[in-house]
């Protein structure tokens, strides 16, 4: 381990880089400090401290481009050298290029000091906390799997193209940014007798110590797997089907999120390519990404490829308003980034999410279930979801019958399908209150005319 | 580096276990004809896993001088410390061993370095342009292919010294058709244990090119099918993810002990009695499979472990700790994926033994149901053995003939209520489960497989 700033590695080695003969080079780096416990059946299962920093380089030597990336900080010579060679043994592509960064704005709320003294005790203190409420709630819980962890980074951009010099977040000619964020999960099951409920599992973070709150996430996981327990075989039909925010993750958001990346419409697979300012869904939805959403998990100053994060609509009142780029997709398709190059040092910039979110409907959930006459809730969709296709089948977990407007019973082993395209437009119900699953902000929502089999 | 491991180990207190880890990743992605990724990752570390008053704890360093690793062992060591006061089952002990010692060399008459960059290139672009002009409907293509090559040491306080490499390949092809706005895709990949010729033993990279192709066009025009509960032949790649995936993680003891369905049926009859499902670390009938694993990253050597003998459940996938907990020999299943992973129970090479049928014979037997091959993009169960897969082929057989394709089909039960349900199991064995990688908290390299198999499942399909 060397004692030389992030800032300095990465400009060190973008100067090799180039030596090694790239005319133009990005260099990222990410230095990334963890404290993680474990919980394991219901009890702590393992403390970890762990420290590394991994610097990446994107070479370019013509429009040919390589990549290549260690956390060996004695073999960054070598790191760009493999890069040069990667990229000149690599087909040309004119569409190759780099961003110029310019005036990036610093983003708050994302760094909490605190965190640096944040020790093991005071993160065994939180694993402790989740386990006694999960306890205290039902002695038939078993909480298979939990975490609570702390990560401190900070991350560093250089590349070739002139000065990045502007704006408050930069030292010289980098980028460069801290971040703090407290992670927390639960995943429970209930056993009673034989009887075993379907897992749950809930996730939650906060940027700060103040804001950390286990609570929510450990009492939700915990009704969800006891809610589950005594499922039946259930009914098939074909109708009205009300998705939890974990379920809309699991059967919508990976569809519009594959839709509305440029890489995939230059790739060919996404049929929103040439649908933009056309309605792709129900008019009561309306999508958002914010790369800048004060305390939003995903949120920083710039991409992975140093291009200022900004708030950006997907789909307004369910007419698609643009594609997420990154300066690849953006050039070959002739439009400007919109900052969502995303990966780690240990990758070639991709396309993807900030903080993605469903904006709120106007019902509540009990409004949504109250006009069903047969319909199922469902809590967690486990299957597939084919973006390309659209279509979906998987088994409805923790899933609830609706008879007459009422959750009726839980039910096991049902499995539901159909297609999302279809679903989006068939949309008849966003909820008022929102869950954070991971990045994504979700309401309940409501499809119709999904087809229900009971196992 | 193995005698500056033992050197620290043999000064520590207590119990400790030392992993060096080198690792080197390639990667080349063609998409369309355009380089999409070209690229190689060179990871160095070591990870110490100590275990303290009953509990463990664990820390990495990339900084591999004597300093270095010692302070990530005081960091190991004092995450154990302060943990006990609140752990309430401490860990009594770790099973004994036949711990491994001396070298594990890659077993292969063609190692990947011996092919530079430039043919993996020229290949993975040569099957690209072949996917593209597969058919005139195919409007989109990909082909990739990426290494990883580890070199291990394991060295613990209480006898295991070894010193590993690995090297483990994949190839994958990708197809999608489109016609009047409707897409559909079509794949194969592979992923071994060893050298490149070793990858295309099963099949060249032009025929999973074409396979691709041919199903992405087929499945354009495929009907959905109804849902139905209904007799299917399974192939080897769907009969080795519902080992793995449906029953495997069923009994692996750490979720044994969290509650899993499995976690009193130890001599208990949970599937037919033409069932013998096993876990294994060297490869079983068919040379190279992806999970191979000669020494665990506990330094255990491993073997074929049977989990289900003829229908009865025998054995659980045990690790050090977990094995002195029920009292029974380690299984060599702990496994790490990096220097800066703890090692946890993972499976390796899961599958179900031959039998005595021919496929023929077990279609033929079939009045009305699916011939199925292949998962068709995300496998999941859960603990109580609930599980749901997409199916990449499916064809409907009709009074013992194969018929017409259909599409969109999932496959879904109680692992073991389809277990007892099987009537047929084939005299085949294919290993088809080695692209890509197995997710618990960290990814593993497995590999899955066996005969072809006639059950009952139920078909996710269209309700009226």
């Amino acid at each position: 381990m060397t004692d030389k700033k992030l800032v300095e590695l990465c400009q060190e080695t973008l100067e090799s880089t180039q030596q090694h003969g790239a005319n133009e080079a990005e260099v990222y780096g990410e230095s990334v400090r963890t404290i993680t416990v474990m919980i394991e059946k219901s009890d702590l299962q393992i403390s970890r401290a762990q420290q590394e920093t991994t610097i990446g380089v994107r070479a370019l030597v013509g429009k040919r481009i390589g990549f290549s990336s260690t956390n060996d900080l004695s073999a960054l010579d070598e790191t760009s050298r493999d890069a040069v060679i990667l990229s000149k043994a690599s087909p040309a592509d004119e569409k190759n290029i780099l961003p110029t960064v310019a005036d990036i704005r610093y983003v708050d709320g994302i760094y909490d000091p605190k965190a640096e003294s944040f020790t093991i005790e005071q993160a065994i203190e939180y694993a402790v906390q989740i386990l006694d409420l999960a306890r205290g709630i039902d002695r038939r819980l078993i909480l298979g799997d939990g975490m609570f962890s702390v990560e401190i980074s900070e991350r560093a951009l250089v590349n070739s193209h002139g000065d990045i010099s502007h704006g408050d977040v930069s030292h010289g000619s980098v980028l460069h940014e801290k971040g703090s964020l407290f992670n927390y999960f639960a995943l429970a099951t209930a056993r009673d007798g034989d009887k075993v409920s379907n897992m749950d599992y809930q996730f939650d973070a906060s940027h700060t110590v103040a804001g950390i709150d286990i609570e929510p996430i450990t009492r939700r996981t915990c009704e969800n797997a006891l809610g589950s327990l005594g499922a039946e075989k259930g009914e098939s039909f074909n109708g009205t089907v009300l998705l939890s925010p974990n379920a809309v993750q699991g059967i919508l958001a990976g569809l519009i999120l594959f839709q509305t990346n440029a890489k995939n419409v230059l790739r060919g697979m996404s049929r929103w390519g040439t649908q933009i300012g056309e309605p792709v869904a129900a008019p009561i939805l309306s999508i958002v990404d914010d790369g800048r959403l004060p305390a939003g998990l995903a949120t920083a100053s710039f991409d992975r490829e140093g291009v200022a994060h900004r708030r950006f609509d997907l789909i307004q009142e369910g007419s698609l308003i643009a594609l997420m780029h990154n300066s690849y997709s953006a050039n070959a398709m002739g439009k400007e980034s919109t900052g969502h190059a995303s990966g780690s040092a240990r990758s070639i910039p991709g396309i993807g999410p900030t903080n993605f979110e469903i904006l709120a409907g106007e019902a509540t959930k009990d409004e949504l279930i109250g006009d069903i006459k047969q319909g199922l809730l469902l809590t967690r969709f486990s299957g597939r979801a084919d973006p390309i296709s659209g279509d979906f089948s998987g088994v409805a977990k923790g899933a609830y019958l609706i008879k007459n407007g009422k959750l009726d019973r839980p039910v096991t082993g049902t499995l539901v399908s159909g297609n999302a395209f279809q679903a989006l437009k068939d949309l008849s119900g966003v909820s008022q209150k929102r869950e954070r699953v991971f990045n994504f902000t979700l309401p309940y929502l409501r499809l119709e005319k999904i087809s229900v089999t009971a196992g | 580096m193995l005698e500056l491991l033992r050197d620290i180990v043999r000064g520590a207190t207590g119990w400790v276990e030392l992993r060096y880890q080198a690792r080197r990743t390639k990667t080349i992605a063609v998409r369309n004809g355009r380089l999409e990724e070209s690229s190689t990752i060179r990871l160095t570390g070591v990870g110490v896993r100590a275990l303290v008053d009953g509990v463990f704890g664990f820390a990495s360093t990339t900084d591999l001088s004597e300093r270095g690793i010692q302070g990530a062992m005081m960091q190991a060591q004092n995450a154990a410390r302060v943990s006990s006061s609140s752990k309430r089952e401490k860990i009594k002990g770790l099973a004994d061993a036949a711990f491994a010692t001396g070298t594990f060399p890659v077993m292969t008459d063609d190692p990947l370095d011996d092919h530079p960059l430039e043919e993996k290139l020229a290949l993975v672009l040569r099957i690209d342009e072949r996917i593209r002009q597969g058919a005139k409907k195919i409007v989109s293509s990909s082909a990739s292919y990426s290494e990883i090559q580890d070199e291990k040491i394991i060295v613990t306080s209480d006898g295991a010294a070894a010193h590993l490499f690995d090297a483990k390949p994949e190839f994958r092809a990708l197809a999608v058709a489109q016609i009047d706005g409707d897409q559909a895709m079509g794949m194969d990949s592979v992923g071994v244990t060893g050298g490149f010729a070793d990858l295309f033993i099963r099949r060249t990279p032009e025929q999973m090119a074409d396979k691709a192709v041919k199903l992405a066009v087929d499945l354009l025009q495929a009907p959905y099918p109804a849902g139905e509960k209904t007799t299917v032949v399974l192939n080897p790649g769907l009969v080795g993810v519902l080992s793995h995936e449906a029953i495997g993680h069923t009994v692996e003891a750490d979720l044994v002990r969290s509650g899993a369905i499995t976690s009193d049926k130890i001599g208990v009859k949970v599937a037919s009695n033409l069932v013998t499902l096993c876990d294994s670390g060297p490869s079983q009938y068919q040379p190279h499979a992806a999970g191979e694993l000669l020494v665990d990253d506990e330094g255990v050597k491993t073997e074929k472990t049977v989990i289900i003998d003829h229908g009865v459940l025998r054995s659980y996938l045990h690790n050090r700790e977990s094995a002195a907990y029920f009292g029974v020999k380690p299984t060599g299943n702990a496994r790490a994926f990096e220097y800066s992973d703890e090692p946890l129970i993972r499976m390796r090479n899961t599958y179900i033994e031959p039998g005595t049928a021919s496929m023929e014979e077990m279609i033929a037997g079939v009045k009305s149901g699916y011939f199925l091959e292949g998962l068709g993009g995300g496998g999941q169960a859960d603990s109580n053995a609930e599980f749901m897969f997409g199916v990449r082929e499916a064809h409907r057989i009709e009074n013992g003939k194969v018929g017409e394709l259909v599409r969109g089909i999932t496959i879904s039960g109680n692992a073991f209520d389809v277990l007892k349900s099987v009537d047929a199991v084939g005299s085949d064995f294919t290993w088809d489960l080695g692209a890509g990688r197995c997710g618990k908290g960290q990814w593993a390299k497995v590999d899955a497989g066996g005969p072809h198999l006639r059950c009952v499942v139920t078909i996710g399909g269209k309700q009226e």
